[in-house]
């Protein structure tokens, strides 16, 4: 995921004409299973033999939220906490009617902004 | 389009550029685009995720021993190496096309889409795909089918649900495998059921075993086939 990002930003810059990348802004939803640590780890080796090199990564995370088919509720993904578990589970049963809920935010990785110098 | 934003400071110009990529949205339009080619031609098609030795080519081999009078079926063998798994499935009278994928650790629209050329739509109703090995990597990624199946065996302990409560979120069907070993593991499917329909309400679970047989029955109701 991380080489796909930096692809991206890489094929962007090129397009740009840009000759060093300073900066880039990701945003990662809470509901995709990318580690903010383990991007930012990936991210500052890949990036050693390219425009890229030295460039701060900012990641914004975005939290979850559901909408229900059933009721309308729209709002955070609910958790189950049972101390059975130790940390609270996540759970896609609506809030306000127990019915199966879709998550409508929270899944995206997106490349939101790149500053680079030209 | 990107939205472009100079900044002059000194001599250097500085360019800030909004492009506003979806990385993962890339990988989802692929997915609807084979999705949309397989509905085309009436073919219905089934992502079967899991952990490695879960029992996935095994069920698979009774799903397609169960159903090959019924449909005519094409398999997708997703595998790092080797073409073991899909000689085990190909004896059984069907089509199975090998995705080794060297590395990565899951399947992806792109290589699905790339496998669907390979093989002719009109002389198949059903497509199964078997992802690689692992219970968290492929669920990030849909191919395009109809429904999602994500298969546990009880050898791989009592908290397999709560612990990927994200793989479970994603699947449309969950199977229980192994059901023969979980009073030897002292596993309560039951529970692990109750789990998953407290993750995802409307999950449907067959508790199976698949070296018998036993559940088949009830996982082809589960995958309205």
């Amino acid at each position: 995921m991380t080489t796909q990002i930096i692809e991206s930003v890489l094929e962007e810059a090129k397009k740009q004409g840009a000759k060093k990348v300073i900066e880039v802004q990701l945003v990662i939803g809470k509901m995709t299973f990318l580690g903010t640590e383990q991007v930012r780890f990936s991210y500052n080796i890949l990036v050693e033999d390219t425009i890229m090199k030295g460039s701060k990564l900012i990641i914004e995370e975005k939290d979850g939220v559901i909408e229900c088919s059933s009721c309308g509720y729209r709002g955070e993904i609910p958790v189950v906490d049972d101390p059975a578990y130790h940390v609270p589970i996540p759970t896609l049963r609506c809030p306000k009617c127990a019915k199966a809920a879709k998550i409508v935010e929270g899944k995206e990785c997106t490349i939101r902004s790149i500053r680079m110098v030209k | 389009m990107a939205n472009t934003k100079d900044v002059i400071k000194g001599e250097e110009v500085t360019l800030e550029i909004q492009p506003g990529m979806n990385i993962l949205e890339v990988n989802k339009k692929l997915a609807q685009k084979n999705m949309e080619l397989l509905r085309k031609h009436n073919v219905k098609a089934i992502d079967i995720m899991g952990s490695i030795g879960a029992g996935k080519t095994c069920l698979i081999e009774k799903l397609v021993q169960a159903l090959k009078q019924k449909y005519r079926i094409a398999v997708f063998k997703g595998d790092l190496t080797t073409t073991i798994d899909a000689e085990r499935i190909r004896r059984h009278g069907v089509q199975v096309i090998t995705i080794n994928t060297g590395r990565e650790c899951h399947l992806d629209a792109n290589v699905v889409a790339r496998a669907v050329e390979r093989i002719s739509l009109e002389a198949i109703d059903l497509l199964i795909i078997e992802n690689v090995g692992n219970l968290i990597c492929p669920a990030e990624f849909p191919l395009g089918t109809d429904k999602r199946v994500v298969v546990v065996s009880v050898t791989e302990g009592p908290y397999m649900v709560v612990k990927h409560p994200f793989t479970f979120m994603n699947a449309d069907v969950m199977v229980i495998n192994k059901k023969d070993l979980a009073e030897t593991m002292k596993i309560d499917t039951k529970q692990l059921e109750k789990q998953v329909k407290e993750i995802k309400p409307d999950v449907k679970v067959a508790v199976t075993n698949a070296l018998s047989g036993e559940g088949v029955e009830e996982l082809i109701k589960a995958l309205e086939l």
